[in-house]
């Protein structure tokens, strides 16, 4: 019997050790959750301060920048300002959840560009067309405009964009005796010459559509097509899958990557010892890369720290099919206020921050492309390959602003179709089998 | 296991029930009263949406409160119902529990015998690895996990790889379904494994020794003892235990979601858990998800049901 009670008691030990991880970490999402939030009437039109919550995705924007922003807002509102960074897998479940609570809403967010239509159409953000000219009217990015607006009713506003663009290492290509490709083709070619030189490949992620798109728009196909009233998925067009075909060409002659690897960590694949075995020469990120791209050393605090060199890192624009320049997926953000927001006016002061011309100046030194194209061409100096990446995004693309596109990121269809076809299916039958499983979710 | 069979025939003997006063008769329901409460609050609300949800379509302009929720009566469970992929993903999930639960009690069970059978500083650290196991968060154990079969840098890849002639650098285990389902079941196996082992032991303490000295003395061999008298006499915690093992292993959701998040994810790699949250969460059809879970629990409570009466006998 003592046996016994000893047991238990470890076992009371052992749970209350898994409850307690468990509590804590409840604890930490709870925190930024202020107190008195909701202590402000709602609907009353003074300029009393508010504390406000805004919902950044993933790690994007930099510290710096947020700090301005509650500094910023502390100045003009009195209020606090609480950022909450949102990873951007938990994004689309995070704002179902929380956007129609009034009692747990953030005031402001951040939503990716091609998940913005699904909330729109349903009413989750506020109507901020009068607000439109004066964050900077018909200078925001026009695309984006329209994926955060039904009809002409303004719900999100573009937060920022990227383009994707092509990373290479400069002595990898010397030591294979390649150059860089100018067209689509030569991009395999090149890469599966190293590969099969054993010097390096391309780092191609099965998983990873959103860049791998660029391969069907080049060959003039589209992920879906509206028809006036209805989308219909187009990946079973002759141009998608030829487009396709290639893409899977590049993935079994050239990808040093597996099939389940995907575009997150895309990002620092070029950098020495990513990868065991054969390096990757190429890979393809957003602009914004260039930060994590490099001769890497450890910093002050002993972290990682990745520092540019001219010698080694090198960069390009996805070539088309017949030379020029492919047409990329248009990465970014827009952002809106809340519809079940209860600090109306501190929403909209934040929002007058975050279009004000400082911030956007910030966003363009960053990298991260300014909503207001009249910063473009600051961007294009300032920005690290500013250059390319607006020679980039002059020919990108969006995804279908169709109000049932979120379901199809969210339960990773595009994702699945890649990898099947990286994994050497027939993609012409992959493609019929996908359109229909868009076709059932992407009209909402 | 002496106790539970003590306390009713000295309820036996106390006098006739309607001599007590009223405070002795109320006192056992106003102890069982906050657990109720508890259980109905915590359990009811949630539960009680479910159950209407389920006849309804209840999308994301529902959510937004832009739409009402159209009912649709039975609608989401014959649309379910006539799904392959649902079926395909129920058979599945039970094929995956039956496997997983049958393991961690053979496991279990032998541990546990070999608790029994080693010398007590040799028992102790066999208790002690079991409660670390035990006591690891689902989160940690995962990374862990993840660290173990990562195709690239992981250990079992690089181990596996010094067996001449076998390079697995760069093999990924998550990618063929059959693999990725095995990886899934050995972890939930380790982690509850110790569980089962533990509460075995503490019923083989409670083995008499005379019963055994019994049947040596009748010469029955160490095999013979182990089937014919060990096990009927704690045949009732072993199949307690096994119930639960089936229950928890049918409702597993956290392992495979993060394994989804190491590979990759979809209905190829889905089961029962993951599945519903794709189709609430992911589709946004918040009124099928709910008859998919209440699909889950009609099928869960049939389970229990054995389990209870299991209960219920004993305490007669």
């Amino acid at each position: 019997m003592k046996k016994m009670t000893r047991g238990i008691a470890a076992f009371a030990a052992a749970s209350a050790v898994v409850l307690a991880g468990c509590s804590s970490s409840e604890g930490e999402t709870d925190e930024t959750t202020s107190p008195d939030a909701t202590n402000t009437a709602g609907g009353e039109a003074t300029a009393a301060a508010q504390d406000v919550k805004l919902w950044l995705m993933g790690t994007d924007t930099p510290d710096e920048l947020i700090q301005y922003l509650k500094d910023t807002y502390a100045a003009d509102n009195g209020g606090t300002l609480t950022v909450e960074q949102i990873g951007w897998g938990d994004a689309i479940s995070s704002l179902t959840t929380s956007l129609p609570d009034s009692a747990n809403t953030p005031d402001v967010t951040e939503v990716g560009n091609t998940q913005a239509a699904t909330f729109t159409t349903v009413g989750a953000f506020m109507d901020i067309t009068d607000m439109y000219e004066e964050l900077g009217g018909d200078d925001l990015l026009q695309g984006f405009v329209e994926a955060g607006s039904v009809g002409d009713t303004v719900y999100a506003l573009p937060y920022y964009f990227g383009s994707r663009m092509v990373w290479y290492r400069k002595d990898l290509y010397a030591e294979g005796g390649v150059d860089v490709p100018t067209t689509l083709a030569e991009v395999t070619e090149v890469n599966a010459s190293l590969k099969e030189q054993e010097i390096a490949g391309a780092y191609v992620p099965g998983q990873d559509w959103r860049d791998g798109i660029s391969w069907i728009f080049a060959n003039g196909g589209d992920i879906a097509t509206f028809d006036g009233s209805q989308w219909a998925s187009a990946l079973s067009s002759d141009e998608s899958v030829e487009g396709m075909k290639q893409w899977q060409e590049l993935f079994t002659t050239a990808s040093v990557a597996s099939v389940t690897d995907d575009d997150s960590s895309a990002y620092q694949a070029i950098n020495d010892d990513f990868l065991p075995g054969l390096p990757a020469a190429t890979t393809m990120a957003p602009n914004w890369a260039f930060w994590s791209l490099g001769d890497l050393s450890e910093n002050d605090e002993g972290e990682q720290v990745a520092t540019w060199n001219d010698e080694t890192f090198g960069a390009y624009v996805l070539p088309g099919v017949d030379g020029g320049v492919a047409p990329v997926f248009a990465g970014g953000s827009n952002i809106g206020i809340s519809a079940a927001t209860q600090n109306v006016e501190g929403a909209k002061q934040l929002m007058q921050i975050i279009f004000s011309d400082d911030y956007q100046l910030m966003l363009a030194e960053n990298g991260l492309g300014p909503a207001n194209t009249t910063f473009g061409e600051t961007y294009a100096e300032v920005a690290a390959m500013g250059d390319l990446s607006l020679q980039a995004a002059e020919s990108a693309k969006l995804t279908p602003a169709a109000p049932g596109w979120a379901s199809i990121e969210e339960q990773q269809i595009l994702e699945q179709y890649f990898a099947a076809v990286a994994e050497g299916g027939d993609v012409a039958s992959l493609a019929v089998e996908y359109d229909e499983k868009i076709n059932s979710l992407i009209n909402g | 296991m002496t106790t539970p069979a003590m306390t009713p025939s000295r309820l036996d003997d106390s006098p006739a029930v309607s001599k007590k006063p009223l405070g002795k008769i109320l006192l056992p329901y106003l102890l069982v009263l906050p657990a109720l409460v508890a259980l109905l609050v915590g359990m009811g609300y949630p539960l009680g949406w479910q159950v209407f949800n389920s006849f309804r379509e209840y999308g994301l302009a529902a959510q937004f409160g832009t739409a009402s929720p159209e009912w649709v009566w039975f609608e989401n469970y014959t649309t379910l119902l006539s799904d392959g992929t649902f079926w395909f993903i129920l058979v599945k999930s039970i094929v995956f529990m039956a496997i997983t639960a049958s393991m961690t009690m053979i496991l279990g069970i032998g541990l546990a015998l070999l608790m029994k059978a080693v010398s007590r500083w040799a028992r102790l650290t066999l208790q002690i690895a079991m409660l670390l196991a035990w006591a690891m968060p689902i989160v940690a154990q995962m990374t862990v996990w993840g660290w173990l079969i990562d195709k690239r840098n992981g250990v079992i890849n690089y181990v596996l790889s010094w067996i001449p002639g076998v390079d697995l650098i760069g093999h990924d285990w998550l990618v063929n379904p059959i693999t990725f389902y095995g990886i899934g079941s050995t972890i939930i196996v380790w982690a509850s494994v110790p569980f089962v082992a533990l509460s075995v032991y503490a019923a083989l303490t409670q083995v008499s020794s005379e019963v055994k000295e019994a049947a040596s003395l009748d010469g029955a061999s160490g095999w013979q003892m182990l089937r014919r008298i060990t096990m009927p006499i704690i045949r009732p915690v072993i199949t307690i235990l096994f119930l639960l093992q089936l229950i928890w292993d049918l409702r597993v959701y956290a392992q495979i979601r993060l394994l989804q998040d190491f590979g990759a994810g979809g209905t190829k790699y889905d089961l029962l858990g993951t599945y519903i949250y794709s189709l609430g969460i992911g589709q946004n059809q918040f009124g099928l998800a709910s008859a998919a879970a209440m699909i889950v629990m009609f099928f869960t409570i049939g389970l229990s049901w054995y389990y209870v009466r299991q209960l219920l006998k004993e305490d007669n």
